[in-house]
């Protein structure tokens, strides 16, 4: 099952206006519709975070330009908020390659978290080694558990045509289970209360770019990573083949593109670049696996990649806005009383709205006058 | 031992029973509920302020159903009415709802994840006199609340529905083909808006079930991935109402199970947590290989 397949028609109605009746709607073209797609999700989301925080006694306005100022004030808040930023750009682009490739790959997030495992169990046995040597065994360790970890659905999906929505979904659940198994039966780190492996030797960390910030060498590595991911989406034949497939899987089966090369790829490239990102989390923040690991940056990944359509530089621009709440959300917290579950409902709320699809009243009205019929409920 | 495990395996059951024939429903009108965790949040927490409030259990009872049945419908419209992809919508939904009930916790109650009243109605247990001392039987059926002998009615009244009455059919002609459906005149939409809050609904019942029936206070980690568990219920037991059940009954069994051995050590309980979601993996992967061969067949 493919995510445009997937999508519920909406009745007999809405389902099949093509696609030229909705761009007469919106005379500017590709940019415009780009932005109203952005747009309104976001708004809505603004609105609904609002009015949680006008319930719970606060002027939403104050708070928003609290959260900006604190985002992005001085050289102190962008880093924080690049720093925050890092797992997303890795996440949000695991989860756009795999869409991108017509296959949703919702397990991202277990990818990101057994890599973090990964590397924090081999990072931990590189005392000895060069810094290089040793940062490099630990990304490597991480990928090959971001593989891992999609490689059964992935296959699944190709040669069995098993829906991979539900079985990436599932698979996170198993690696909760089965990393925290490992770390408390093999890694748990002697003197520890609660489950966590042991920090990484000194070697492993990755340098810091500015340094009494946290942002790291990892954020260079994840921009590499989107840069390459744009530069091969437009250049590349596989890139092109991914385009094709995603958009009309049966068509381009017809036409002898390579199907199956570009689910697995899809799959096995979104597991690879969320264990990238694990291991780069394990490494440059965190500096070992413990409990609650990932603050489900999986799925902020994927609210990413929806916002973005896929797009590069969206891609970027998402992963800092949500990393800018997290870590503007983070200090505000300690002034005031609001509770940082804020966050969560405008996270939540982007996801929900992010793939529903908002036709411009103009255009509704003229439809619902051509056809007579409930689509407007 | 045994009736303690058998006692603690329907209690358990309750709750996921609730929401997985709740995601059925959802689900043989043709939609995945992956919203079922936050829904189950929803109607937790919304019985247990009305049971404080009105200082009844069955108030709180019905404000659960009535929270989990609204979020439901909010969710189902952005599903019918926007076309937005339900897996994507569900997952948003659990993230918004987490956080809804999260802020409401901090800013109104000023507590950080567990709220609990002292004086918190619970759905009182009904203990049938002659059965209560027969060995197993007595685990079997005395001691249990309300909520489930509901439970238990619902299962043969829900494969009754399906089966016979004009809605059921017509849900599930929804779900096998929509368009179809739709040209014949049946309001598919309406229908699959009537799933989804009917299984807002029982989510919700689950969540009062647990909240009001379990553990007797409301914890925001309190759901603890029983909405996924019900969801792999509902596709272990194909969407039929007592396979499902049973599913949900092997599923609280091993959390029973889990809970003794917890004690005697040598069994994980992080491992054995993960059976449901294993048993979800080779059940699609089952049923996608025979699909397969059909498909195959038909083509030679």
């Amino acid at each position: 099952m493919t995510f445009q397949q997937q999508a519920p028609d909406t009745g007999a109605n809405t389902s099949y206006v093509p696609v030229a009746v909705q761009r007469r709607g919106i005379p500017w073209g590709g940019l415009g519709r780009a932005v109203w797609r952005i747009a309104v999700p976001v708004v809505i989301a603004l609105v609904i975070g609002a009015i949680a925080l006008a319930i719970g006694g606060e002027q939403p306005l104050v708070i928003y330009g609290m959260l900006v100022e604190e985002a992005f004030g001085d050289a102190a808040r962008w880093n924080a908020t690049l720093t925050a930023a890092t797992p997303l750009l890795f996440t949000g682009l695991a989860a756009a390659i795999a869409f991108r490739g017509g296959v949703f790959n919702v397990g991202v997030e277990g990818s990101f978290a057994f890599a973090g495992l990964a590397a924090s169990v081999v990072g931990a046995q590189t005392a000895g080694l060069p810094s290089a040597l040793a940062i490099l065994a630990c990304l490597v360790a991480g990928v090959v558990a971001g593989v891992l970890v999609a490689l059964v659905p992935a296959v699944l999906r190709t040669w069995c045509g098993v829906d991979e929505v539900v079985s990436t979904l599932m698979f996170n659940f198993i690696v909760t289970g089965v990393t925290a198994w490992l770390v408390q039966s093999f890694f748990l780190a002697p003197g520890q209360a609660n489950s966590a492996t042991a920090y990484i030797g000194a070697g492993a960390e990755l340098p810091l770019l500015a340094p009494p910030g946290q942002l790291g060498v990892g954020f260079l590595i994840a921009i590499a990573c989107v840069i390459a991911y744009a530069v091969w989406a437009r250049r590349s034949q596989l890139g092109f083949e991914f385009d094709a497939v995603g958009r009309a899987p049966r068509f381009s089966a017809a036409q002898g593109l390579r199907v199956r090369t570009v689910l697995m790829t899809a799959m096995l490239a979104s597991g690879a670049i969320g264990g990238l990102g694990g291991a780069v989390h394990a490494l440059g923040v965190v500096h070992r696996y413990s409990a609650g690991f990932s603050a489900s940056f999986g799925f902020t990944g994927i609210a990413i990649a929806l916002l973005a359509r896929f797009n590069p530089v969206g891609i970027v621009v998402g992963a800092i806005a949500f990393g800018a709440l997290a870590a503007a959300g983070a200090t505000v917290q300690l002034f005031i009383n609001i509770p940082i579950q804020l966050i969560d409902i405008l996270q939540g709320t982007v996801m929900m709205l992010a793939v529903a699809q908002f036709a411009l009243p103009r255009l509704r009205r003229r439809r619902r006058g051509a056809q007579r019929s409930e689509v407007a409920s | 031992m045994i009736d303690s495990i058998i006692n603690s395996t329907l209690i358990l059951a309750v709750p996921l029973v609730f929401a997985a024939l709740g995601g059925a429903i959802h689900r043989r009108a043709g939609v995945v509920n992956i919203g079922l965790e936050g829904q189950m949040l929803v109607g937790a927490f919304c019985g247990i302020l009305a049971s404080v409030a009105t200082g009844s259990w069955f108030a709180g009872v019905l404000a659960g159903a009535a929270g989990g049945a609204l979020t439901g419908f909010i969710m189902s419209l952005v599903i019918t009415r926007l076309s937005a992809n339900e897996i994507i919508v569900g997952l948003g939904f659990n993230i918004l709802a987490l956080g809804i009930v999260g802020f409401v916790l901090r800013s109104q109650f000023g507590v950080s994840g567990t709220l609990k009243f002292p004086d918190q109605p619970r759905i009182p247990r009904l203990t049938i006199p002659g059965v209560e001392e027969v060995p197993i039987l007595g685990a079997v059926l005395s001691g249990k609340d309300v909520l489930f002998w509901l439970a238990v009615l619902l299962i043969p009244v829900l494969a009754w529905a399906f089966a016979h009455t004009r809605w059921g059919v017509r849900t599930r002609a929804t779900g096998v083909n929509e368009v179809a459906t739709a040209s014949l005149g049946v309001r598919a939409l309406a229908l699959r808006d009537t799933a989804g809050t009917l299984a807002g609904l029982l989510a919700g019942l689950g969540g009062v079930a647990l909240a009001l029936g379990v553990s007797g206070l409301f914890n925001e980690n309190m759901i603890a991935g029983r909405g996924f568990v019900a969801l792999a219920a509902f596709y272990f037991g194909r969407s039929k109402p007592l396979p499902t059940a049973l599913a949900c009954l092997l599923f609280s069994f091993f959390d029973a199970l889990q809970i003794r051995l917890q004690t005697g050590g040598g069994y994980s309980a992080d491992l054995i947590q993960t059976l449901p979601y294993i048993a979800v993996v080779v059940v699609l992967a089952w049923t996608g290989i025979t699909g397969l061969r059909r498909r195959t067949r038909v083509a030679v």
